[in-house]
């Protein structure tokens, strides 16, 4: 654990390049289904690099830029104490681990897949999965309560998207700007 | 060039396009990747997709990690670094040259109104993955019923999807599903 007291000025200031390899690293080898919790906890409670609040607005900012969440967070963070090389240390850190563990159950995959027993949990667990998707999408859902519009566009990137299976670059041109045009309207 | 070269091309081509796209997180694009890897390119089957997907799920780290299985269940380790490199590179380019600029932005108008009109569609686009990966895992009724099961415990409690897909695969083995 480290000194209970938070730095009055940012303390993303003295991180060292293996402090930070080391916290994102630890974020990607403890993040079994979803890294973001972790991402808090280390980042927040245990380092007391970001307050609560910070945490929040940063995530926030992820969301709004292209690209996986936590990725995004390894980016800025790893900008805001080395530049581009400290990027490129929390990105390492962070999918390091991950790629590894991934290879090494590709690998077990392979030699195992014909066998009727694997097949069985195969077939259970990719089962499960695609209900656990769905299941974070209707919590989110819950949580968002999204006004009518959001609900229609909502409604219409699952239609065009995941039953018409339409290519996903132009039904999220359209969605994003007739999305933005009724939020606009709505704000006014 | 090796015979694998083009196919590495070819998969660092196609998730470089998709790191763009994947506002909100990778679950966005999920069903895109569903769509060039099984439908436009014919690499997997539905059913095979929705494995892989099980088995990242499994793995710690990001969810983008489905894609490190893809590029490796095509063009093996290479195939891995390559479809993982080219996932999150070019975001990741856009997010180091944007954020400061973006972050500045946190009390505009106009960050509010585009964030606000992003999140639904985000959502839409994460069940839209799910239903896409249930259209291929689901082939028995014993199968569907896990997806509900597994759908019901992620949206009203609060336990560890690991727990979820370790019991699933039991349940699997023991012939349910």
């Amino acid at each position: 654990m480290s000194e209970p007291e938070p730095a009055a000025a940012s303390p993303l200031a003295d991180i060292t390049r293996a402090e930070l390899f080391a916290s994102f690293l630890k974020m990607g080898l403890l993040g079994f289904g979803g890294v973001l919790p972790w991402a808090r906890r280390i980042l927040v409670d245990e380092r007391r690099w970001l307050g609560d609040r910070e945490f929040a607005e940063l995530i926030g900012l992820c969301q709004v830029l292209p690209g996986p969440n936590v990725v995004n967070l390894s980016v800025i963070i790893g900008a805001r104490t080395h530049g581009p090389v400290g990027s490129l240390i929390a990105l390492g850190g962070m999918l390091f681990v991950p790629v590894g563990v991934m290879l090494l159950i590709a690998t077990f995959y392979a030699s195992v897949a014909h066998e009727p027993l694997a097949r069985n949990a195969i077939a259970g667990a990719s089962a499960a999965a695609a209900g656990l998707i769905l299941g974070t999408g209707i919590r989110l859902l819950r949580q968002a309560r999204p006004p009518l519009r959001g609900l229609a566009s909502g409604a219409a990137a699952f239609v065009a998207v995941g039953v018409l299976q339409w290519p996903l670059l132009w039904v999220l041109l359209v969605l994003i700007v007739v999305g933005v045009a009724a939020e606009w309207l709505a704000s006014r | 060039m090796s015979p694998g070269a083009d196919l590495l091309a070819e998969i660092a081509a196609r998730f470089a396009a998709l790191s763009f796209m994947a506002i909100g997180g990778i679950m966005s694009i999920l069903p895109e990747i569903h769509r060039v890897v099984v439908d436009v390119e014919g690499w997997m089957t539905s059913a095979q997709f929705a494995e892989l997907f099980a088995l990242a799920q499994l793995a710690p780290g990001p969810n983008a990690m489905i894609v490190a299985l893809i590029g490796w269940k095509l063009a093996g380790v290479a195939g891995a670094l390559v479809a993982t490199i080219a996932a999150c590179g070019p975001s990741s380019v856009v997010c180091y040259v944007a954020w400061h600029w973006v972050d500045r932005l946190r009390q505009s108008k106009v960050r509010v109104v585009v964030q606000r009109a992003l999140a639904p569609i985000a959502i839409g686009l994460i069940l839209a993955s799910g239903y896409t990966l249930a259209l291929g895992a689901d082939r028995s009724p014993g199968a569907f019923a896990f997806t509900l099961v597994a759908a019901a415990a992620l949206a009203w409690t609060r336990v560890n999807p690991v727990w979820v897909l370790l019991v699933a695969a039991g349940a699997g083995m023991a012939g349910l599903a």
